[in-house]
């Protein structure tokens, strides 16, 4: 989080007609476009995020309990979320909003467009979760070591990042880092835990937007054979696989997700 | 003091080179190929006489718990074992250290379950309402970690309300919607048994303890200098609360070998621990530590439960000389075994001592012959101690006559 650029994405606390509050980070310029972020929060130096902002007004809500887990006491399960995130694009004015998610916040865009269809105009979902089939399961992501993490996340080498170092000591931990990670994780954990299937695949025909798919072909986390899931249960939909890609595909084909983005926007910036 | 004998009931068949072979004692050890039937009806039915044994020989309390998908502990309920002890024990209380609230639906299961073995054993039961592990609870179980505490407590103060309403109710929580809360039977014990609050050392744990007037149990296995930071925390939120440091309201766990010395000891007991502490802790890391299991106030402390210690402390194998140093197994001569649990006492201030006589594999008659020794050379000596205080966390109620299991005999003919 150290960007210093005009760029940099801004934070806000928005108010909500339910009585809570929701932290809104925004950036760039341009018509407007929903950001839904994964299991690792939002750095400001996404390289995605930072990209998209170059043409876009990006709206990125931090999902609720990553700010402080009490913000989740209020939302019950997946409809209650739902309801949160159309709550919030109702009090930011976004009548038909352009919705991208990745991973969690993938099913989290899916499912707002499902139980909201009229409210996303078109959806963007990379490499989300949400759907479940046996023959290919989604991995059980939260009893991967630590160490094992970019192996799971990451096919191409060029972008794994180097474990982080073991600490010598208990004094040694950042416990302020651990903590934010954590609570990030936990506030995933309460919608995908033991399994990141909440009945999706039942209201995937209510999706009304334009739909783009897109998945790193080796995605060792969710298998981009849930791109053909996603796309035959959306009317309108199509999907971009990506070889060579993982989990992280953002980050490890940003230039190519961003064209294939803007490529499906366009349309709508005409 | 009260002493009371404490059976984890392992598997005490877990192959050699086990670390090697398998990645996790617990969760996903696949019980097909590890787990002989044939061999564990043995195995029950010796654990059963250890633990009936350890009634005849005095011991306050019997403890059993439970734990799931594992070959750590074979009590997935431990009230099916509680109900055999029931009418094959006399006078040692039933200290049935879970239910793991959380994973009953509805909670009410339990009270029911309590109540059913507090009448039967004639008022002999101490009802523990454990979280449970993580891994019995958010990997064997499926609960979800960012909601699991909050369903237990919703569900621990549901059993209460249960237990002491005068009419039944209904109950609209979060988690438990009932319409009509009116469990039968109702226990001896009245309003209820008391209630003890197993725990691996959360913070919000002691607090709550303290709020409900709970006995606090420290399950740790890694000896009592360790527990020190935790049992600390403790006295400290009693303090908070302008209760008094009643040693009674504390339970603590101790691994125990009595021989005739030092090196006795290491003869009777090494095999047995190394098997407990390198096979039956064998902890995949990741089912530890699940996102959410550990509040961030309890990460801020610095506090981590004894399973992650376990997994992060058992990267290689442990010898016994490691075991004997951190002070996880006190054995040795008499000598030795008094002088280290008096230490115990002192220094942890707790009145409810739970041993483990048994651990790993240890031999059956090595098991009794440790119970029997504890039983005649520590509690007389140690018994004393804290006389000052009432213990007000102990069946009270229990009937003067507990009717007796009528032998085993044609029918007279009527």
């Amino acid at each position: 989080m150290s960007s210093g650029t005009a760029t940099a994405l801004t934070r806000e606390t928005v108010a909500l007609p339910s009585g809570r509050s929701q932290v809104v980070l925004r950036g760039g310029e341009g018509p407007p476009l929903v950001w839904l972020h994964a299991a690792d929060g939002i750095a400001d130096d996404h390289p995605l995020v930072t990209r998209l902002m170059e043409r876009h007004s990006v709206v990125a809500p931090l999902a609720p309990g990553f700010e402080d887990l009490a913000e989740l006491d209020e939302v019950h399960d997946i409809h209650e979320l739902a309801i949160h995130y159309e709550d919030l694009l109702e009090t930011l004015g976004l009548e038909r909003a352009t919705v991208v998610g990745h991973s969690f916040g993938g099913m989290i865009g899916a499912e707002l467009a499902a139980h909201y269809p009229a409210r996303v105009a078109e959806l963007v979902l990379i490499a989300p979760v949400g759907l479940w089939n046996e023959d290919y399961p989604v991995i059980d992501f939260f009893a991967v070591p630590v160490p094992e993490l970019p192996d799971v996340l990451f096919a191409d080498p060029a972008f794994k990042p180097p474990p982080p170092p073991a600490a010598e000591s208990e004094e040694d931990i950042d416990v302020e880092a651990l903590v934010t990670l954590v609570q990030g994780l936990t506030s995933v954990a309460k919608f995908m835990w033991p399994i990141p299937d909440r009945g999706l695949a039942r209201r995937l025909y209510r999706i009304r937007a334009r739909t783009l798919v897109v998945f790193g072909a080796e995605d060792a986390l969710a298998p981009a054979r849930y791109a053909d899931d996603f796309v035959a249960g959306i009317a309108d939909a199509r999907k971009v696989i990506l070889p060579g890609a993982g989990h992280m595909v953002p980050i490890e084909r940003t230039d190519e997700v961003l064209a294939a983005i803007e490529e499906f926007l366009a349309p709508v910036a005409a | 003091m009260k002493f009371h004998w404490f059976h984890l009931m392992p598997y005490p068949y877990l192959p050699d080179g086990f670390r090697e072979r398998y990645h996790s004692v617990w969760v996903d050890l696949p019980v097909r190929e590890v787990y002989d039937p044939v061999v564990g009806h043995e195995v029950y039915n010796d654990y059963l006489d250890e633990l009936e044994f350890a009634d005849q020989v005095g011991f306050d309390g019997i403890c059993v718990n439970e734990h799931h998908s594992n070959g750590y502990g074979l009590m997935p309920s431990p009230n099916l074992i509680a109900a055999s002890l029931a009418r094959r024990t006399r006078s040692a209380k039933l200290v049935i250290m879970g239910n793991s609230v959380a994973l009953y639906n509805p909670p009410i299961r339990v009270a029911e379950e309590m109540a059913m073995l507090d009448v039967m054993s004639g008022g002999r039961v101490v009802s523990g309402f454990p979280v449970g592990t993580p891994m019995d609870t958010v990997f064997c179980y499926g609960e979800n970690p960012a909601t699991l505490r909050e369903k237990y407590r919703e569900g621990v103060e549901l059993i209460l309300r249960a237990w002491k309403s005068d009419k039944p109710f209904p109950f609209n929580g979060k988690y438990t919607q009932l319409r009509y809360v009116n469990p039968w039977p109702r226990p001896i014990q009245q309003p209820h048994p008391p209630v003890w609050i197993p725990g691996g050392g959360s913070v919000e744990t002691w607090d709550w303890c303290a709020e409900h007037d709970f006995l606090y149990a420290y399950l740790s296995f890694f000896g009592y200098q360790m527990a020190r930071k935790t049992m600390d925390g403790f006295w400290e939120a009693v303090d908070r609360h302008g209760l008094e440091r009643n040693p009674y309201r504390a339970g603590f766990v101790q691994f125990v070998g009595i021989a005739d010395s030092d090196a006795e000891a290491e003869r009777l007991y090494s095999e047995a621990g190394l098997y407990f502490f390198n096979r039956c802790l064998h902890l995949f890391p990741p089912y530890v530590n699940p996102p959410g299991y550990t509040t961030p106030a309890t990460m801020r402390k610095g506090l981590r439960s004894q399973v992650k210690a376990a997994a992060e402390t058992f990267a290689s194998d442990l010898t016994w000389k490691d075991i004997i140093e951190r002070g996880y197994i006190i054995a040795g001569g008499i000598d030795t075994v008094l002088d280290r649990l008096t230490d115990v006492a002192d220094t942890l201030n707790v009145g409810h001592l739970m041993v483990m006589l048994q651990y790993g594999n240890m031999p059956k008659e090595t098991v009794l012959y440790n119970t029997q020794r504890f039983a005649t050379e520590v509690i007389p000596r140690l018994r004393g101690r804290f006389d000052e205080w009432e213990d007000h966390w102990w069946p009270k109620d229990t009937l003067p006559e507990l009717a007796t299991p009528a032998p085993l005999t044609e029918p007279a003919g009527v």
